[in-house]
């Protein structure tokens, strides 16, 4: 009992890790990936050229080499130490566990937020332009809000699975939830902190679900 | 008859318009007086609607002039469509409302919204005015009770009808109709119909594409038959309709 105790105390403590990489992941890879959207769409065959070798080199290798590579890579390829680096409460370790994450999550995004102004009919557009709406006011009233609605359901799969993959952070030795689990299994020889460690991120997941879910109730009065 | 005053409204003249090799508009001309109600028939295929679509900028023409109130939109320089700055395209925007075959309502805004956005982010009117000026086109649309409600939650007939009141919201000089009716069954066509018909009463300005012939007949100052990238006949609505001139136009009317 008291063991189990301080496993869950100990992942609590890796829970704000977590939480921290998923909460900045959604907040910086969502607006990114609108921009990707609008590069990869570009009528510049160069620039959805670019955008293209990024969505297809983000989502083609792994997400745990793209966290090595954003830690390790200034170091070894430039000789740049950004080692001592610290922002706030947050250690370069951290900032590049965000950066990889939010690089690679965007990629997704990118694609789906594609799909979603591409299924938008030609009409809205046109309606906007006769009735005198500038390209920004047609983009952000008109065209986004219906996007959003239709792509939430992709977005909310994308979103749990960023849950669970915070786990990956465990490569840079950020000590999130699954970190700590480990070190705990270890100590103890045993796998209750395994068990628990699960039950965090599934209660994290169901959290999220029904936000989700609200959201999507919220957008469900036309269709 | 069409007003005895010059005050065009429309004016376009020599219009050719292309998309790749396919000519589908070969030099058209067509002028619409103040008050006048023009109805454009014809066959599928026959330039009708990329006629109008050109008239309200979502196509450009290669060659031709188009002016509407006053300002013009563009204008033939050595046989190429020059057109005008986007400032002033705005501007000519504001000057005719058009009414979609598939009404293309913004389905997330509710009917009022529908309305009143463009007056109040596009003709900085205050959400007083927009909504004084919305409760009005919805009286005379019927469409009172609508006012809160959803597209979705509309009939095809009630959403064209609040998209013809969208149209007439910022008080165009002239109306352009796509084929208003042909998304509609015949029950919904006639409540349209109803409410076009009222607006030719009151001198409004408009450019019908349709298929409805009886509606052409009776409503319309003029009706212009095109076929083939031209206008093949125009004239007075009740003569051209009762009694064509070209094989061509009575062969098309022969079908109805």
């Amino acid at each position: 009992m008291e063991m189990l105790k301080s496993t869950i105390i100990q992942l609590g403590q890796g829970f704000g890790y977590t939480f921290g990489i998923f909460f900045f992941t959604v907040v910086f890879s969502i607006p990114l990936g609108l921009l990707v959207a609008r590069g990869r769409m570009s009528k510049l065959l160069v620039v959805s050229a670019i955008f293209r070798v990024y969505i297809s080199i983000l989502r083609g290798t792994p997400l745990m080499l793209q966290l090595l590579l954003v830690y390790f890579g200034p170091y070894y390829i430039f000789g740049v130490n950004l080692g001592s680096i610290q922002i706030g409460p947050f250690n370069y370790r951290f900032i590049a566990t965000i950066i990889a994450f939010s690089l690679n999550y965007a990629a997704y995004f990118a694609e789906i937020f594609r799909g979603g102004i591409q299924s938008m009919a030609k009409g809205q557009y046109e309606a906007a332009t006769v009735l005198g709406f500038s390209k920004m006011q047609t983009y952000f009233k008109i065209i986004l809000p219906q996007v959003v609605k239709r792509v939430l359901p992709s977005v909310s799969n994308e979103i749990i699975t960023l849950v669970k993959d915070t786990s990956l952070a465990q490569v840079l030795s950020v000590a999130e939830m699954f970190t700590n689990a480990k070190a705990a299994a270890a100590a103890q020889v045993s796998v209750v902190p395994f068990i628990v460690v699960g039950a965090f991120y599934y209660i994290m997941n169901l959290t999220v679900e029904t936000i989700l879910n609200r959201v999507e109730k919220s957008m469900s009065y036309y269709s | 008859m069409s007003d005895t005053n010059n005050d065009i409204v429309l004016e376009m003249k020599g219009i050719h318009k292309s998309f790749g090799k396919l000519e589908v508009l070969k030099g058209i001309n067509m002028d619409v007086m103040r008050g006048e109600v023009v109805a454009v028939i014809g066959p599928s295929g026959g330039g009708k609607s990329t006629l109008l679509r050109c008239a309200t900028t979502l196509e450009t023409v290669e060659k031709g002039k188009i002016v509407i109130g006053g300002d013009v939109l563009c204008d033939d320089v050595n046989g190429r469509a020059v057109y005008c700055d986007k400032k002033l395209e705005k501007e000519i925007r504001s000057k005719f409302g058009l009414v979609f075959q598939n009404f293309n309502l913004f389905p997330h805004f509710s009917v009022r919204r529908n309305i009143t956005e463009a007056l109040i982010h596009v003709h900085k009117k205050s959400k007083e005015e927009a909504n004084a000026i919305c409760d009005e086109l919805l009286s005379k649309m019927d469409l009172v009770a609508k006012a809160d409600s959803y597209p979705c939650n509309l009939s095809g007939g009630q959403q064209q009808r609040v998209s013809i009141a969208r149209a007439l919201a910022t008080n165009p000089e002239i109306i352009f109709f796509d084929e208003p009716t042909s998304a509609l069954d015949p029950e919904l066509t006639k409540g349209v119909l109803k409410v076009i018909k009222e607006l030719a009463k009151e001198k409004m300005t408009m450019v019908i594409v349709t298929h409805e012939m009886s509606f052409a007949r009776d409503v319309a100052d003029k009706i212009v038959f095109m076929d083939g990238g031209v206008i093949v006949e125009e004239g007075p609505a009740y003569d051209l309709v009762t009694n064509p001139q070209q094989e061509r136009t009575k062969a098309f009317l022969a079908g109805y």
